[in-house]
C-alpha cells in the first residue's frame, strides 16, 4: 500500500524537560529559603522559624539551579546568540516572552536576596523575598502556559497544565530542600513538619490532577483519545510506572501514616520519589503532545 | 479578534484584500509539480518542505481509491503561530499573508508547536546557495510574486488547475466564486484559526488528525524513524 506523508516536529526534547524541571525546583527552593522574610509570623511563624537556618543554603541552591537551567534554555535555541530578542522585541501574547523577562528578574531577586542576607541589610529581605517569590511562582506557571496556549495540541491545551506544573515544582523543590536539610543536618522537627505538609498537599494535588488528566483524555475529543493512545503505547512505562506508581502512589503511601511520614529518612525518600514523578510527568506530557501532530 | 496579531482578520472586511487558496481535489492528480515548483522557487533543502502532497489509499481491493491532499500553510486569519511567537519574528500582513522575519527568529520552535497544520519547519544551516539557515521557515503564499501581480509558484505550475489563488474578499475572483458555488472544507475548523486554504471534496482520512495517522506498515515505520531520529537534541545534530 502506497502512502506518503511529510513529517515536521517541534521537537521540544529533553533539554526543555530538564529546563522545566530545574526551573520549577529553583522556584520552590527560593520560596522555602525566603519564607522567614516573606511569611515571618504568618501561620504561627512555623514556616519562618523552620527555614531560618536554610536561607543562605537555599538561595545558593536556587542560584546554582538557575545558572544551569538558563544556559540550557539558551543552548536549546537554534539561534542562541539571539537569546535577548524575546525581551528586545517583546510580544505580550507570548508566554515565552514573559518567561524570558521574568527569568533574569528572578535571577536578580536571588542575587539581591543573597547580597542583603550577607551584608545584613534586613530591611531589603521582605520586599526582595515577596517580589522574588512572585517571580518564582511565575516560572513553573509560564512553562505550563507555554504549553497551554497551543490550541492545536489538545494534550497541552488544558487549563490544568500551568497549575499542574506549579504543583510539580512544589514536589521537586521540596525534594531538594529535604535532601539539603538532611545533608547539612538541619532537618529539625519544625523543618520536618513544614516539608511534610508541603509534600503531602503537593502529592495529593498531583494525584487529583493525574486523575483529572485521565478523565479528560478518555472522555475528550478524538484528538484527546489519540493522545491517550500515544501515551499508553509510546510512554506507558514513563506514565504508569515512573509517574503514577513511583512518583505519586509510592511517596503518598510512605507519608500517609503521619508517624512514618515524619521520619526524616522516609520523608526524604518520599520527596525524592515525588521529584522523579515530577520529571517524568512533564516529560510524558511534552513528548506525547508533539506526536499526534507528527502524523497529521 | 486580533489578540497579539499585527493585523486584524481581514476576511469579509470591505475594502481589504484577503488572499486565499482553493484546492480542488477533484482535479489533483498527485504529480507533485507544486512541490517541485516550491523547491525551485525557494531552494528548499532536502528533508524539509513548504508544501507537500499527502497521499493515502483507502478501501480494500477491488474497492480502492488513492487520495491526494496538497498541504501548505493555511495563512490563518487568526494564526496561533503569530500570537505565540516571542519576538514577533512571524507576523501577519494586513492582506492575510503569515510571514517570517528570519533576522528575528530565535528558533525556539514555539510556532512549530503552535501550528495545528504541521506547516512549519527549521531550515538547515548548511545550505549551498541561499545562506538563510538555522531559522524557522514556512510557505509565504509567494508574497513576492503576488505583490507583482503573479500567482504563487505552486499555483502557476499546477497542471490540473487544482490550486486556485486570489482575493476571497473580491466577489468576482475565481476563489470567491468557487467557495460560493461548491461545498468546501477547511482543515481543523474547530481550532478557531480561520484557515484560508479551502478544499473541495476532500477525504476524511486526510482532513481529521485522529484519522489521518499512517495506516501502512511502511508509513508507520517512517513516522517512528523520523520521531526517533529527531527527538531532543539529535534534531540539531541531524538537521541544523
Amino acid at each position: 500500500m502506497f502512502e506518503f506523508n511529510q513529517y515536521n516536529i517541534a521537537p521540544w526534547g529533553y533539554e526543555i524537560v530538564i529546563y522545566f524541571f530545574l526551573i520549577g525546583m529553583a522556584a520552590m527552593t527560593f520560596i522555602y529559603a525566603a519564607a522567614p522574610a516573606v511569611f515571618g509570623g504568618i501561620f504561627g511563624g512555623v514556616a519562618g522559624k523552620a527555614m531560618q537556618p536554610f536561607q543562605k543554603t537555599g538561595m545558593i541552591a536556587a542560584l546554582i539551579l538557575l545558572l544551569i537551567s538558563g544556559p540550557l534554555l539558551i543552548a536549546d535555541l537554534g539561534q542562541p546568540s539571539r537569546f535577548l530578542f524575546p525581551i528586545i522585541y517583546f510580544h505580550w501574547t507570548s508566554p515565552l516572552s514573559w518567561g524570558s523577562l521574568f527569568l533574569p528578574l528572578f535571577g536578580l531577586s536571588i542575587v539581591g536576596y543573597l547580597f542583603a542576607l550577607i551584608n545584613g541589610k534586613t530591611d531589603w529581605l521582605k520586599p526582595l523575598g515577596i517580589i522574588g517569590s512572585l517571580l518564582a511562582v511565575s516560572m513553573p506557571l509560564y512553562t505550563g502556559l507555554d504549553l497551554m496556549v497551543h490550541q492545536g495540541r489538545e494534550l497541552w491545551s488544558n487549563p490544568t497544565i500551568p497549575v499542574l506544573f506549579v504543583i510539580l515544582s512544589i514536589s521537586s523543590g521540596t525534594a531538594l530542600v529535604a535532601v539539603l536539610h538532611l545533608a547539612t543536618g538541619k532537618l529539625n522537627d519544625q523543618a520536618l513538619e513544614v516539608l511534610y505538609w508541603f509534600l503531602y498537599v503537593a502529592l495529593a494535588a498531583t494525584l487529583v490532577l493525574f486523575l483529572a488528566e485521565l478523565v479528560v483524555l478518555n472522555y475528550g475529543s478524538a484528538e484527546k483519545r489519540q493522545a491517550w493512545q500515544v501515551i499508553n503505547t509510546e510512554f506507558g512505562f514513563e506514565y504508569w510506572v515512573l509517574t503514577f506508581l513511583i512518583g505519586i502512589i509510592a511517596p503518598l503511601l510512605l507519608i500517609v501514616k503521619p508517624k512514618l511520614g515524619r521520619n526524616p529518612k522516609v520523608l526524604v525518600l518520599a520527596a525524592v520519589l515525588s521529584a522523579v514523578g515530577a520529571y517524568s510527568f512533564r516529560a510524558v506530557l511534552i513528548y506525547a503532545g508533539q506526536l499526534g501532530q507528527l502524523y497529521y | 479578534m486580533s489578540l497579539g496579531l499585527q493585523a486584524p482578520p481581514s476576511l469579509g472586511v470591505p475594502g481589504k484584500k484577503r488572499w486565499a487558496m482553493v484546492i480542488d481535489l477533484r482535479r489533483c492528480i498527485g504529480c507533485m509539480a507544486c512541490v517541485c515548483a516550491d523547491k525551485a522557487e525557494y531552494d528548499v533543502p532536502l528533508g524539509v518542505w513548504r508544501t507537500i502532497v499527502k497521499v493515502k489509499n483507502t478501501g480494500s481491493y477491488p474497492n480502492t481509491k488513492r487520495h491526494f491532499m496538497p498541504r501548505l500553510c493555511n495563512h490563518c486569519d487568526n494564526p496561533p503561530c503569530v500570537r505565540n511567537c516571542p519576538t514577533e519574528a512571524t507576523y501577519k500582513h494586513e492582506e492575510g499573508f503569515v510571514l517570517q522575519r528570519y533576522e528575528r527568529c530565535i528558533t525556539c520552535r514555539t510556532c512549530i508547536a503552535a501550528c495545528p497544520y504541521n506547516a512549519r519547519h527549521v531550515l538547515p544551516n548548511n545550505r549551498d546557495r541561499v545562506k538563510i539557515g538555522g531559522v524557522v521557515d514556512k510557505c509565504t503564499f509567494c508574497d513576492h510574486r503576488v505583490e507583482k501581480g503573479l500567482v504563487p509558484a505552486c499555483v502557476q505550475t499546477c497542471l490540473g488547475r487544482s490550486r486556485i489563488f486570489g482575493d476571497i474578499n473580491d466577489p468576482n475572483s475565481e476563489v470567491a466564486r468557487l467557495v460560493a458555488r461548491n461545498s468546501t472544507v477547511v482543515l481543523k475548523p474547530g481550532k478557531g484559526t480561520q484557515p484560508q486554504v479551502y478544499y473541495i471534496k476532500p477525504e476524511r482520512s486526510l482532513t481529521e488528525q485522529a484519522y489521518s495517522a499512517p495506516v501502512s506498515y511502511a508509513a508507520r515505520e517512517d513516522a517512528r524513524a523520523f520521531y526517533e531520529h529527531n527527538r531532543s537534541s539529535k534534531f540539531f545534530s541531524g538537521v541544523l
